[in-house]
């Protein structure tokens, strides 16, 4: 049966980086996240960050670091893992203060991207990568199929790289990304868990 | 919709997916939220399914919030060295 939908493939082994490392006792399924390797990016993540930020900025940055290990440890075909990495990226990029622009310009998608952006941001990095981003939340189609539910509309705009897919892809990249940030929820958990019983 | 489609999935231009392959990621969707245990195993509308998922996102982004801001009062507080084993030792086992 010819298959035109490339089905998610099981995670390729990884270079496991603590050799005494005993295989998970219960089998990890194949499409879930393997939660080695989240703790592996995440808790890397957070010894750069208590070495190295300041802690009035410490939430703000473990949140980041929380999403950026969920989507390194993720498969990297995924749509959202790629799309997630690259908001990142972008974010580190730009300044604070054209961060703050960029949150303002895609909350109206009405505003002409063009007007909008050039009249607020100053520097001309952030305002092409502001118009880029409002020409895209602008020109995304919000119904891709003629069969998709209202709803997918709000879902599109959760998932990351939701709005660029088609529906029966968003329903898979969403069970996906659901995994991995459940995942993710469980590992932060495990470690307030730990820190605090370690007092 | 009207109009019943073969299942094939090799067609050239526009690439139709089944009805039946969209329900059945649907229902993949149900199974993952939370409550879809107590839930009786019949489907749910798709409408409903997607309205679930979007606010368990939205809950799950919450976590991520209230967690990393736990976390950090933590890393400041707590005895780094001793966490640190314990996790060591957490994760080896």
């Amino acid at each position: 049966m010819a298959v035109k939908r490339t089905a998610p493939s099981p995670p390729t082994p990884r270079p496991n980086p603590n050799p005494n490392r005993r295989a998970p006792a219960s089998g990890a399924d194949a499409a879930s996240p393997s939660k080695r390797m989240l703790a592996f990016h995440f808790i890397r993540a957070l010894a750069r960050i208590h070495r190295s930020t300041p802690v009035p900025r410490r939430t703000r940055t473990i949140r980041r670091a929380a999403y950026s290990s969920m989507a390194r440890a993720a498969n990297p075909r995924r749509v959202w893992s790629r799309a997630l990495l690259q908001q990142m990226r972008a974010r580190r990029a730009t300044t604070r203060r054209a961060a703050v622009l960029r949150r303002s310009v895609s909350a109206a998608p009405a505003t002409p991207p063009g007007g909008g952006a050039r009249s607020i941001a100053g520097e001309d990095e952030s305002t092409t990568t502001l118009a880029a981003l409002a020409r895209t939340a602008a020109a995304a189609a919000p119904h891709r199929q003629a069969g998709e539910p209202a709803r997918a509309d709000a879902l599109r705009r959760l998932v990351p790289g939701g709005n660029e897919m088609e529906y029966s892809n968003l329903l898979e990249e969403t069970a996906d990304y659901v995994r991995c940030l459940r995942a993710q929820v469980q590992l932060m958990q495990g470690l307030v868990d730990l820190f605090s019983a370690g007092r | 919709m009207s109009s019943r489609r073969p299942r094939s999935r090799a067609s050239t231009g526009a690439s139709r997916i089944s009805d039946e392959q969209i329900s059945d990621l649907v229902a993949k969707l149900q199974a993952l939220l939370p409550e879809a245990r107590l839930r009786s195993s019949d489907r749910m509308p798709s409408s409903r399914v997607l309205q679930e998922t979007c606010s368990y996102i939205r809950s799950l982004h919450r976590e991520v919030d209230d967690l990393s801001d736990r976390l950090s009062e933590l890393l400041a507080t707590s005895d780094v060295s001793t966490a640190q084993a314990a996790i060591i030792r957490s994760l080896l086992m």
